[in-house]
């Protein structure tokens, strides 16, 4: 480097000032230190989101990080209309990184008020920005809106003046800046002059800056598409809104010192000003624990856990053991002045419970269970299981606290709790009502730009056509790589569409665009408390649902920050399983206690070794009911590894296969010697016949293999759980191999168990973890085993939950048999529950299943069927329920109202029959509102309808509920696609490597990132469900079918491995049948009175094949899509 | 038959520039000062992109005229207006 460079970028934007920015500040940061900037300023528009993961990333690259945020301000508040504009602050100080985050939470603490609480524009008032103005740098705001230009910009240049003056009346000659900008537009020069002029008469220094929006100028075509999303309109008609051109790109300090040619003294005082901002966000935040400041925390905390202890182990053989744990623990904890976080953690709990207590009601069953379960590496530590934190016994589980706890711990420990849904909605406000406002916020999140989202936004913006973006939006998938949108646009639109301008430009954005934030949003659960005012160390701001707030960095960044973090997370498993024990005992009067179930029952072990494991937690999904055949789990020890195996550390990390195989030996010959890389391995391996299942293994290895210290250790593991961390994986590599080198390690060998760690760091779960969710998975199952019927009920009224959709779930329960009935008016609530039929238990469809119907009417109508007894008529419903006409048509549709039909009730035919009703009913009382049919009547009688057909049924079913409870839609085919088609139930009697034909309905599709473009595809036929494994090559030739169709007719080869049945497919089609299905398949029009597949002769008619044509689309658009596995589940 | 022609539309015109590529002057005529000095980056979407280097121009005969340089065609254009 040679001179000091000649200008300091002070105004700078990332994509944190969202959709109007970029680069991620990461970026800005390598192109700032690439220009040999010595130091740099990040300025988002009303936040700091971005500025730790910037301040990070400016150290890494010896660049000196400035903090800072362009604040929007009003200049005048009228009771209709406020006048804003911008202004730019800069951190000078400790005392001025508080008042920008006092000032950054005003600004934002109206923006949730409307009815709807969409986001609003942020803005504090000139008079709470003089309040807190002190530590800070004001520089006068960009161009076009900043507060001073944009007085000139209207020709308010007495005005600007004054405001000038009332500006350095706040912040002082010394404070006050006057911002010169050249973003080349027309009247740069002319503004510039007036500003000039006015600082010279304010007696304050000019400072350039460029209003950066862009770390390189390629991306400035991004940030045009960005504002016009921004603003909701097209790029054409955004014109005025744009930046112009791409002069907002951060150039070299040289070439902004020549842009500002006319003004030198300008450009030395952004130097001058950078000198002089050496507040350091990296170190001086001034958080503290929260509890850290109680002195008489070390005490109590160790008195309640011996008392409790006292209680817990008494008359226990691990007595001794748990009372050294805990001494340990104990000490561990004060030495670390974490005692009054852990005591804050039990008052959490017992706030949890007291809101359990409301939540389920005091004599509920499920007063039986703890308000919330602990998970994560806090299941390991004594303490959290006597504090009620965690429910699994770590002395019995045989967990060490090490990772969550030890001497040398850099960071603090996260403590994650799993709550049922309910319980946790009612918890997270009133932590904020115990903490109180300024104490305790929620971690924010920022969803990023996929493939979907830059297609619909960006292709809204350059104004490609609805129906096209639509088309491609449906085609890419969500963890695809830019690279291969262009396929999927070609794919659907055509090559030559595709080539078109506006589509190569959206091609051109789109590596550009993915992994941006979009907006700002809350992280599930987790949560930052703090017993001096969070506010003074972050901004917090309102979150989208009320009674909730979030502070404005992400998780990273708040470990960064070293807060405590809590993670209140909602499981839905939790929620169903409470549910399913208040079934039972609703329909049994059983009261089952989940914590004294016997935890070796067979018949669980044995379904869950068949796989039969649809609906459980964690390994219900299609790679987990592979393995299970093959790991064969006897007992709750191997339900642990099974749901820490298939996560995509232990795939990556190669662990997989091994333990696969080695579990095999062990059980065909006990004295099989698990073959360890190392003697070294042995001791931190053994559990896991050798093999890296758990994230501590990583850890436990790189201690004992290579002489980590705990603290490094624990360093690497943050350094694979986080995007950001390459270089930091590539320096632990190289003390990892010097220190197995020291243990006498030879290096090839060293070189492979890192290779195992790295692959690793994908992502793996903790030992503890895996308890907790292993009991979890066994519970699930043993309901599922035991009480069929409440299970699934349960698991339909908590959608969206785990893997597959309701249709699914209630065909396999089907399978089993249990009883599903449709919704029905007389006995549906609305959720589903469990009733008697003919001394059975079924599950009766609620409701709330019904597309389209208001909860609350829902929630009248079976009120006012209570009360008043059953509907007499539909006239007599109409009149007494208070449900909309469209919510009575649905619920015609969905076959609700079937019992009123007089005739054709077993097709389901009387829904026609039902709706004619409703509408003869509404056309001749039709009310003021047009809306309610309040008067009972008679009804004529309903002409002779034609019942619907079973295709029809099929259709409307899916349409009007999503799930069908009737036939299913092979059945009808199955007549029509040849004898060449294997149905599932088949497949168990056809050799390995037969050539077969199946097909079915996707259920679900599957494309993960650790499988090498493999796409797994599950079919479901009327006898079950069929595995299709499908080779990158097939996928290529069929991607849009694959990716899209409902229903696949498939060939390939038959592949048998232990116990599991897949499809290795050669040749994709949709499904084609030779003649008419048996299903009759017609139109559901008034006009359509002659049915087209009674044409007679061998050749179908037009009009029947085009109907069919319909009626394919229509299945298209009403089934359940397939998903992707990835998206769903935890 | 003349074809009906855009109002004001831009013609091309001949300016003589620096060796940074400023103008130094139109058709003959010294430059006294520019004025104002703008960029417009647009339609880049389109079959059209623009690319124009605007500057308003006060000559030494005493008008102002405002060009441009068309950065794609590298062409020098004049505003009538």
């Amino acid at each position: 480097m040679g001179a000091p460079a000649p200008y300091v970028e002070l105004h700078a934007h990332s994509a944190f000032s969202f959709l109007d920015g970029a680069s991620t500040p990461t970026e800005l940061a390598g192109a700032a230190a690439a220009l040999d900037y010595p130091a740099l300023a990040l300025t988002d528009h009303d936040g700091i989101w971005g500025s730790m993961e910037f301040a990070h990333a400016c150290k890494g690259l010896g660049v000196r990080p400035i903090t800072g945020t362009e604040l929007t301000v009003a200049l005048k508040v009228e009771a209709d209309r406020v006048e804003l504009a911008h202004l730019t602050l800069l951190v000078e100080s400790a005392a001025g990184y508080r008042n920008l985050c006092r000032l950054l939470t005003d600004a934002h603490s109206h923006t949730r008020d409307g009815a709807q609480r969409n986001a609003g524009q942020p803005w504090v008032s000139l008079e709470a920005l003089f309040e807190r103005a002190d530590g800070l740098i004001c520089l006068s705001g960009c161009a076009r809106e900043g507060v001073l230009a944009a007085r000139w910009e209207r020709g308010e240049h007495a005005l600007g003046a004054k405001l000038g003056r009332e500006l350095r009346g706040a912040f002082g000659a010394e404070c006050l800046r006057i911002e010169l900008q050249r973003p080349y537009e027309r009247h740069d020069r002319a503004r510039n002059r007036w500003l000039s002029g006015l600082a010279e008469r304010l007696g304050v220094p000019c400072v350039a800056s460029g209003n950066v929006h862009f770390h390189r100028r390629s991306r400035s075509r991004l940030q045009d598409a960005f504002v016009a999303v921004r603003h909701g309109v097209g790029l054409d008609e955004s014109e005025p809104l744009r930046r112009g051109n791409s002069s907002a790109a951060l150039a070299s300090p040289q070439a902004m010192a020549a842009r500002f040619a006319e003004y030198p003294e300008a450009v030395a005082e952004t130097a001058r000003l950078a000198e002089r901002l050496r507040f350091d966000l990296t170190a001086e935040l001034g958080y503290t624990y929260p509890g850290a400041e109680d002195v008489g925390a070390d005490r109590e905390l160790a008195e309640t856990c011996r008392a409790l202890l006292a209680e817990r182990y008494a008359g226990s053989s691990n007595r001794l053991e748990a009372e050294r744990r805990l001494e340990e623990e104990i000490s561990v904890i004060r030495g670390l002045g974490l005692s009054g976080f852990f005591l804050l953690h039990r008052d959490l709990l017992e706030l949890a419970r007291e809101v359990a207590v409301k939540v389920r009601g005091p004599s509920s069953v499920r007063a039986l269970l703890p308000p919330g379960r602990g998970r994560g590496s806090s299941v390991s530590s004594i303490i959290c299981y006597l504090t009620g934190l965690s429910h699994v016994d770590p002395v019995k589980a045989n967990l060490f606290a090490g990772r969550f706890l030890n001497e040398e711990v850099a960071a603090v420990p996260d403590i994650d709790l799993d709550f049922p849904r309910d319980i946790r909605e009612q918890l997270i406000p009133e932590v904020h009502r115990r903490y109180g406002a300024e104490r305790s916020a929620l971690v924010a999140a920022f969803p990023t730009y996929r493939p979907r989202g830059v297609v619909r936004d960006l292709g809204k913006a350059l104004g490609l056509p609805p129906g096209e973006i639509e088309r491609v939006a449906g085609m890419v998938g969500f963890h695809e790589r830019s690279g291969e949108i262009e396929r999927d646009v070609i794919a659907a639109i055509g090559k030559q569409r595709a080539a078109a301008p506006r589509w190569a430009a959206l091609l051109s954005l789109c590596p550009d665009a993915m992994g941006l934030p979009r907006h700002a949003s809350q992280h599930p659960g987790g949560m930052v408390i703090s017993t001096k005012p969070l506010i003074d160390v972050c901004p917090v701001v309102p979150a989208a649902m009320a009674g909730r707030q979030i502070v404005q960095w992400d998780k990273d960044s708040c470990a960064d920050a070293g807060f405590l973090k809590i993670d209140l997370l909602g499981l839905g498993m939790l929620s169903a399983v409470e549910r399913t024990v208040v079934e039972i005992e609703r329909a049994r009067g059983e009261r089952v206690d989940l914590s004294r179930i016997a935890l070796d029952d067979r018949e669980t072990f044995e379904s869950i070794r068949a796989a039969e494991t649809t609906g459980v937690f964690q390994i219900e999904s299609r790679a987990q009911m592979q393995m299970l055949p093959r790991t064969l789990p006897q007992d709750l020890d191997d339900l642990t590894v099974q749901v820490a195996l298939v996560r995509p550390g232990p795939i990556q990390g190669g662990a997989v296969h091994p333990y696969i195989e080695r579990r095999k030996r062990l059980r065909e010959n006990p004295n099989y010697e698990v073959p360890y890389e190392h003697p070294l391995l042995e001791p931190v391996l053994k559990d896991t016949l050798g093999t890296i299942v758990f994230q501590e293994q990583v850890i436990e290895v790189a201690m004992q293999f290579a002489g980590f210290s705990s603290s490094e250790a624990e360093g690497l593991r943050r350094a694979m759980s986080r995007k950001r961390s390459e270089e930091a994986i590539r320096k632990h590599r190289e003390g990892f191999l010097a220190g197995a080198a020291g243990k006498g390690v030879p290096l090839e060998l060293a070189e492979r168990v890192w290779e195992q760690i790295k692959g690793f760091s994908g992502f793996g779960f903790p030992k503890a973890h895996s308890v907790a969710f292993g009991l979890l998975a066994y519970q699930s199952a043993y309901l599922r085993e035991h009480y069929a019927p409440e299970f699934l009920c349960s698991l339909l009224n908590e959608q969206p939950m785990g893997f597959y959709p309701p249709d699914s779930l209630i065909h396999e329960a089907q399978r089993r048999g249990v009883r599903v009935a449709p919704v029905a008016l007389s006995q549906s609530g609305v959720q589903c529950h469990i009733e008697r039929q003919q001394g059975a238990l079924a599950v009766r469809v609620g409701f709330a299943y019904v597309k389209g119907v208001r909860e609350g009417e829902m929630a009248e109508l079976v009120g006012e069927r209570e009360r008043g007894g059953p509907f007499e008529s539909i006239a007599d419903l109409a009149s007494r329920s208070g449900v909309s006409r469209e919510g009575l048509e649905r619920l015609a549709w969905a076959g609700a109202l079937d019992g009123f039909a007089q005739e054709d009730s077993e097709a389901g035919g009387g829904r026609r029959e039902d709706y004619w009703r409703l509408v003869v009913a509404g056309s001749s009382q039709a009310t003021g509102t047009g809306k309610q049919l309040p008067l009972p009547l008679d009804s004529p009688t309903a002409p002779a309808l034609e019942p619907l057909g079973r295709w029809e049924k099929v259709i409307e079913d899916y349409r009007s509920t999503g799930i069908n409870l009737g036939e299913h839609p092979m059945a009808l085919l199955r007549g029509e696609i040849g004898d060449g088609v294997a149905r599932s139930s088949d497949l168990s009697e056809i050799e390995d490597g037969a050539t077969v034909e199946v097909a079915g309905m996707v259920v679900a599709r599957q494309r993960p990132e650790t499988a090498k473009g493999i796409v797994f595809v599950l079919l479901e036929d009327e006898r079950g469900t069929v595995n299709l494994v499908v080779p990158p090559a097939v996928y290529e030739r069929y991607r849009a079918l694959v990716r899209a169709a409902p229903l696949l007719h498939a060939g390939g080869r038959l592949e048998r491995r232990e116990g599991t049945i897949n499809v290795v497919v050669e040749e994709v089609g949709t499904l084609e049948w030779s003649g008419r299905p048996q299903g009759e398949v017609r139109r559901i029009e008034p006009q359509g009175g002659r049915d087209p597949d009674h044409a007679k002769g061998g050749e179908m008619s037009f009009a029947a094949r085009r109907a069919r044509e319909l009626a394919v689309a229509e299945l298209r658009a009403v089934v359940p899509a397939g998903h992707s596995f990835g998206r769903r589940g935890r | 038959m003349s074809q009906a022609r855009r109002i004001n539309a831009p013609k091309e015109t001949r300016v003589e520039v620096g060796p940074e590529g400023t103008p130094l002057g139109l058709g003959g005529t010294a430059i006294e000062s520019i004025r104002e000095e703008w960029v417009i980056e647009d339609r880049w979407w389109t079959e059209g992109p623009l690319h124009r280097h605007y500057y308003e121009l006060a000559l030494a005969d005493g008008r102002n005229v405002t060009v441009f340089r068309d950065v794609r065609a590298a062409r020098w254009y004049r505003h009538s207006a």
